[in-house]
């Protein structure tokens, strides 16, 4: 059996600097410090639209992936392309585009799209059920994994001392005719080499679990706890066995928002300032009570949240996977009250907030690693001279990682499939897959 | 006509992968997929400080020949952006595959990332293969497409207009980014088509990525007198060149555009040579390495134009009277106008003659030397013909290298063309800076 090596991915959000969803130097250097950091891959979220706040993503996803590739010679590069936007010929086009740019490196990290404001910008009022948007995604892995493969090797003959000849019979349509897409194929240029882009999608409810199971090559998970992280690990593993598949080749990726401190001291003093910093508690509390989906006047400061308050998730707009994460938030924390809760902010936003020295990250990073609640990590840093800075991680944790021997200390591989040891299935053989 | 001294060519470059430079043993054999090749034919296009690149896109695979282009135009306009400087970056995008959201979302990125140096060329896509890859069974009819085209251009301009001036803050000290009061939805709904914006980034430096257009038909001239900076055309001789030139340039007027804003450029073939026997030799050799044309030449032409083999008499001349009036969902207006002029012009031909002379119709093509190209660019520059043109090397990028080499100093010496760029945006280039109304 192949070594078992941490996966670290770095959650590229626009944040190092105001200008920089709109500077593509800002991606290029923040992507060449994570591969300085040997990370297996730089993740691009996507939003279609303006949100609130400080804008984190403006440049067009498939434009800054080819950005990264062109600035980068070894990280991958994973992009969000929703599958309710877009239709797959598209899709498959660019990453099959990417791939040869970046030589092997880019992976499409599949979602559907379910916040209204951007289906508004796409024509959609309102968007797709869930259950459709769910089919749509389906069919549209299987479209683009078909045209990825409507090419056979060698379409182009090139022997030295004579001209390069084109053979034209190297690809043949697909004809798909699905419930949701027609197309014809073949898609209008080869593959790079043998290998095709990685697929990734972020998981959550049980239909999310079964189709990452079946399709996709790694998983993001919004995890709060080792006890929980652990068993939804088990779940998705076993379950990709089921889909006869070997479950080392399915890796599993937690979100983390490390915020590292040079020791145990000041993490603990930075941990207090961030309490003290609530300079309106009633705000606080308001954008407290939003984010769990009820009413501001039914919680009281000091007392645990009424966890039978909760509204159920929302079957058709609504993340099952991030509203699982805040149950089990709020469960894991009815000993304490409303006041404290309010204190542990980004902990709050489903993935896991954790500040320590270097040492106490990596101890708690190979923990999950060695027990099994993660394959690897979907990394929240920002830039310096922000506290818990990607450079921090890769100055301080990196080498930590290293040496207790979880993390390479080269890249050996060339591109992203065989870094995610993860090989290329064909199109048929996924289909053939019953549970 | 009087030229005014500040008058210039504008010079674009059709960046297709095809001709026949892709043969050569370790050259760019891969040229339609590989980014290489359109990053160096690029910079070979700012060495010859040439306005713009230009990418020409299909979404399908001609199921003969090699192909044209494969790597997707968003990736390949950025691949060229990255790897020049100065040089414009316009490119193709389908209004009937492509929602105007992501039409806008990508040319104002590439727009930043070029810094101010992007455009796109609106098409509607009429080659029933793309349809059946984004699930059409039949195209819609060309009105309807030009009827969304113009839906399309609208919204995407409006997005690229939901930022007004001051929007973006960034304000370090207070960490304020935006000023939300400048940034303001559109709510667009139209008969096909319905966006709420805004768009989720401002302007780039330019203001807004040029818009071009290939307007043969009456809907492609509307759309092109409306909106477009620069119109692609396909024009085999000068006099109806100058009445398309006219035509387009009064249509624009009518829209309330001055005439300068909108550059006409027709697209040329071009095989060079230092005498006319080299451009000649070239062309013959080209020819030899594309291999015999197989099977029956009048065949061919006939498919080429549309008819039945079994209507035509070799050893007669064409019967005009077969060609079936344009305008239908698959035709290219401009380009059977085209095959039409052609057609008239050599009916002392015979049919057998005709298809030994190639493709019928479509663009113009000089096989000769850099003082013959020059004396005909300046002739249809200077008589109301043309702003300038694109360049259809026949093969890239060893075409290019000629063009840039030879042709390029002769235009220069004559005072017609740029010897440095002198802009930094591609509107500057153009002469038609974005004003905010």
């Amino acid at each position: 059996m192949a070594e078992r090596t941490l996966h670290l991915n770095l959650n590229l959000g626009a944040t190092g600097h105001p200008r920089a969803f709109i500077d593509p130097q800002y991606y290029a250097e923040t992507a060449r410090i994570a591969e300085r950091g040997l990370f297996d891959s730089i993740f691009l979220a996507n939003i279609s639209g303006l949100r609130n706040g400080v804008p984190t993503q403006g440049l067009d996803t498939i434009i800054v992936l080819t950005i990264i590739a062109q600035a980068t010679e070894k990280i991958g590069m994973i992009g969000t392309i929703s599958t309710t936007l877009n239709h797959p010929y598209s899709i498959a086009r660019w990453f099959a585009s990417l791939e040869h740019v970046s030589k092997g490196r880019v992976g499409w990290n599949v979602v559907t799209t379910r916040n209204n404001n951007e289906g508004l910008n796409y024509g959609f009022d309102p968007l797709p059920d869930r259950v459709t948007r769910y089919e749509r995604a389906i069919e549209s892995i299987e479209v683009v994994t078909a045209l990825w493969e409507s090419w056979q090797e060698g379409a182009i003959v090139d022997e030295p001392g004579r001209p390069a000849h084109f053979d034209n019979t190297k690809w043949a349509p697909i004809n798909h005719v699905g419930k949701h897409f027609s197309v014809a194929g073949p898609l209008q240029l080869p593959s790079y080499r043998k290998t095709r882009p990685l697929l990734t999608q972020a998981g959550g409810s049980d239909e999310g679990t079964g189709v990452a199971a079946r399709y996709v090559d790694a998983v993001f998970t919004p995890e709060l706890y080792l006890d929980t992280a652990q068993a939804n690990y088990r779940k998705l593993k076993d379950e990709a066995a089921r889909y006869g598949r070997d479950p080392d080749t399915i890796s599993v990726l937690p979100g983390l928002t490390p915020v590292i401190e040079s020791s145990d001291a000041t993490a603990q003093r930075r941990r207090a300032e961030q309490a003290d910093r609530a300079a309106d508690p009633a705000e606080q509390l308001r954008a407290f009570a939003k984010w769990a989906g009820v009413e501001a006047a039914a919680l009281d400061l000091d007392k645990p949240f009424p966890i039978e308050i909760l509204p159920a998730s929302d079957p058709i707009f609504g993340s099952v996977g991030f509203d699982n994460a805040t149950r089990e938030y709020l469960r894991h924390n009815q000993h304490r009250s409303v006041r404290e809760l309010l204190s542990d902010g980004a902990g709050r936003g489903g993935h896991r907030n954790i500040t320590g020295t270097p040492e106490q990250i990596a101890d708690d990073i190979e923990s999950w690693f060695l027990g099994r609640a993660a394959d690897g990590f979907i990394l929240s840093l920002g830039r310096r001279p922000r506290p818990g800075s990607l450079e921090d991680f890769v100055e301080h944790v990196v080498p930590l990682l290293q040496r207790k021997g979880i993390f390479r200390t080269e890249y050996r591989e060339d591109t992203i499939r065989q870094r995610f040891n993860a090989p290329v299935r064909s199109a048929a053989a996924v289909l053939a897959t019953v549970e | 006509m009087h030229v005014l001294p500040e008058r210039q060519l504008h010079l674009a470059v059709n960046v297709l992968a095809s001709g026949i430079d892709w043969r050569r043993s370790g050259g760019f054999t891969k040229a339609f997929f590989d980014p290489a090749f359109y990053a160096s034919v690029a910079q070979t296009a700012e060495r010859g400080m040439l306005d713009t690149a230009f990418l020409a896109d299909n979404s399908f695979l001609h199921p003969e020949g090699y192909p044209n282009s494969g790597l997707d135009p968003v990736v390949t306009l950025a691949a060229m952006a990255q790897a020049t400087s100065k040089i414009g970056v316009v490119g193709s995008y389908s209004t009937t595959f492509h929602q105007p959201y992501s039409i806008a979302r990508v040319f104002a990125s590439l727009d930043h990332l070029s810094n101010g140096r992007a455009g796109w060329n609106v098409v509607t896509s009429r080659n029933k293969p793309e349809g059946l890859n984004y699930g059409f069974s039949e195209l819609p009819s060309r009105h309807a497409r030009y009827g969304r085209a113009v839906e399309t251009v609208e919204i995407v301009t409006q997005l690229w207009d939901s930022w007004q001036p001051g929007a973006l803050v960034l304000d370090t000290a207070s960490g304020i980014a935006l000023n939300r009061t400048l940034i303001k939805p559109i709510d667009y709904v139209g008969e096909y088509l319905s966006c709420a914006g805004p768009l989720q980034l401002p302007p780039s430096r330019q203001g807004r990525p040029l818009i071009t257009q290939a307007g043969g038909s009456d809907d492609g001239i509307q759309l092109a007198a409306r909106f477009a900076d620069g119109v692609f055309t396909t024009s085999l001789y000068i006099e109806p060149a100058r009445e398309y030139y006219t035509k387009l340039k009064t249509t624009a007027a009518r829209y309330g555009r001055s005439p300068g804003q909108v550059a006409v450029l027709p697209g040329i073939g071009l095989v060079i040579g230092a005498t006319e026997q080299e451009a000649r030799r070239r062309a013959a050799e080209h020819a030899s390495l594309n291999g015999a044309p197989t099977g029956d030449p009048v065949a061919q032409f006939a498919r080429m134009i549309g008819v039945n083999p079994q209507d035509l008499d070799p050893d007669k001349p064409f019967p005009l009277e077969l060609l079936k009036p344009t305008g239908d969902t698959y035709s290219s207006v401009g380009f059977d106008t085209s095959t039409r002029l052609y057609l008239e012009r050599n009916r002392e031909l015979t049919v057998r003659e005709l298809a030994a002379r190639g493709r019928p119709g479509g663009h113009r093509r000089i096989v000769g030397t850099p003082e013959q190209i020059a004396d005909d660019f300046e002739e249809w520059f200077t008589t109301g013909a043309a702003d300038g043109f694109v360049l259809m090397l026949d093969s890239l990028p060893s075409g290019l290298d000629l063009f840039v080499d030879h042709v390029v100093p002769v235009l220069q010496h004559r005072g017609l063309f740029r010897r440095e760029y002198a802009e930094d945006t591609l509107r500057e280039r153009f002469g038609v800076p974005y004003i905010r109304r």
